[in-house]
């Protein structure tokens, strides 16, 4: 199907208009409106046999066409307003003719240029220019874990005070290998989570203990990375994109 | 300090930059005024040109920056091991040249020019960094106003917009 490939590079019904004119070796002044109307509905009409979704702005432009052409044909009757109209409604697309023509050619003057100097590289600023923007710290010791875990600790501890004086019966804690196992379940379902949000659901010291050394064990493994934002931030927890 | 210890104090800003630096900034950096900065600036350009180095400096809207030459690019994308990205279809590149001769244009002004509506295009080159907003037309609804950025200058080898190729008006 070689037409839709001819038709498929027309970015506008200026575009077309603008190939039509060329293929008929005419200035854009001279167009005939009867003639390129025509043409302009044959290739419409084209594209339509052979199933291409004709945009809305090529219908529009047909219609365009065939009003200025009507308005042609009419036998003048009253010179006046209409007979100017039409008039000016061909020069109106005289002018958007050459004004696009214009950038066109520019665009592929451009194209030119982008093609060779697009060759250029320049490098980044070096690094002890610290932006005020996220500092993006991918490696983040076990010690600014641990302060975290403090803090987290700190908090719970404030939430235990609070809490009425029932005594609770726990259950037996569970193991770090079932607490692991359970980690890595959810992180197959959440992509990343937040360092606070994993231990929302740890009531006991043991319990986020337990979930702070899974963790610890869940990085050792290179199963998940560990980001902080800005300094004590809230830290990302993503897991690691695996192959399988 | 003479010239070349200012050559050389500028040379090395410009490296440790990287991004493109004010000519101001050079100019207090080295306790000059701003048309000496930029006669020594220009001197400094010829001299990179002269040596045939594989640096050049080159200049974006009265800013400076370090940058390799396009004709070893070749060696370069090789040594990269990746060649650049796609290059911008017909669609972008006619909306980039009308913006570019035009800025600040709005999106319907560039769509009354291309006779066609132009998001996606408008979309793809800001994502590019060719274009940005550059504020807002003073008509009913506020339009966008866009405009191109120095990387544009800098991917189609210009040192600002007066460089742009000129355009038939008369025709």
């Amino acid at each position: 199907m070689t037409y839709k490939v001819i038709l498929e590079q027309f970015e506008g019904p200026l575009d077309l208009l603008l190939h039509l004119i060329s293929k008929a070796k005419i200035q854009i002044e001279d167009i005939s409106i009867a003639e390129i109307t025509q043409q302009y509905l044959d290739v419409i009409e084209e594209m339509q046999q052979f199933d291409i979704e004709v945009a809305s702005e090529f219908l529009v432009m047909a219609a365009t066409l065939l009003h200025i052409k009507s308005c042609m044909l009419l036998p003048r009757q009253n010179i006046g307003a209409d007979d100017e109209d039409v008039a000016d409604s061909r020069e109106d697309l005289i002018e958007k003719l050459l004004e696009y023509k214009k950038y066109k050619e520019a665009s592929e003057q451009l194209q030119k240029r982008e093609e060779y100097y697009s060759g250029i590289f320049t490098k980044l600023p070096e690094e002890l220019f610290t932006s005020n923007e996220d500092v993006l710290a991918n490696d983040i010791t076990v010690c600014q874990l641990v302060d975290a875990l403090t803090t987290l600790l700190r908090s719970k501890k404030h939430e235990e005070k609070k809490a009425p004086l029932v005594h609770e019966i726990r259950r037996d804690p569970v193991t770090i290998k079932e607490r692991i196992k359970q980690l890595k379940k959810y992180f197959l379902y959440t992509e990343s989570t937040s360092f606070s949000k994993l231990f929302e659901d740890d009531r006991t010291k043991e319990d986020i203990i337990i979930t702070f050394l899974a963790l610890l064990e869940l990085l050792k493994e290179n199963y998940i990375v560990v980001m902080q934002n800005k300094p004590f931030g809230d830290i990302a927890i993503k897991r690691r994109i695996t192959d399988g | 300090m003479d010239e070349r210890d200012m050559m050389a104090i500028a040379e090395s800003i410009l490296f440790v930059s990287g991004e493109p630096v004010e000519l101001k900034d050079l100019a207090d950096l080295l306790g000059i005024d701003q048309r000496k900065a930029k006669k020594l600036m220009e001197s400094m350009t010829d001299c990179f040109n002269f040596e045939r180095r594989g640096l050049q400096i080159i200049a974006l809207n009265g800013k400076y920056q370090l940058a390799t030459r396009p004709e070893h690019s070749e060696h370069i994308e090789k040594f990269i091991g990746q060649e650049r990205g796609q290059t911008l279809s017909q669609a972008a590149l006619e909306t980039l040249a009308i913006i570019a001769y035009k800025q600040p244009i709005t999106k319907s002004e560039v769509d009354a020019i291309r006779g066609v509506k132009s998001d996606h295009t408008i979309s793809v080159l800001i994502n590019r960094g060719y274009i940005c907003e550059t504020g807002r037309k003073d008509s009913p609804g506020r339009p966008i106003l866009y405009g191109t950025t120095d990387l544009f200058l800098r991917n189609f080898g210009l040192n600002s917009l007066k460089d742009l190729p000129p355009i038939d008006n008369n025709r």
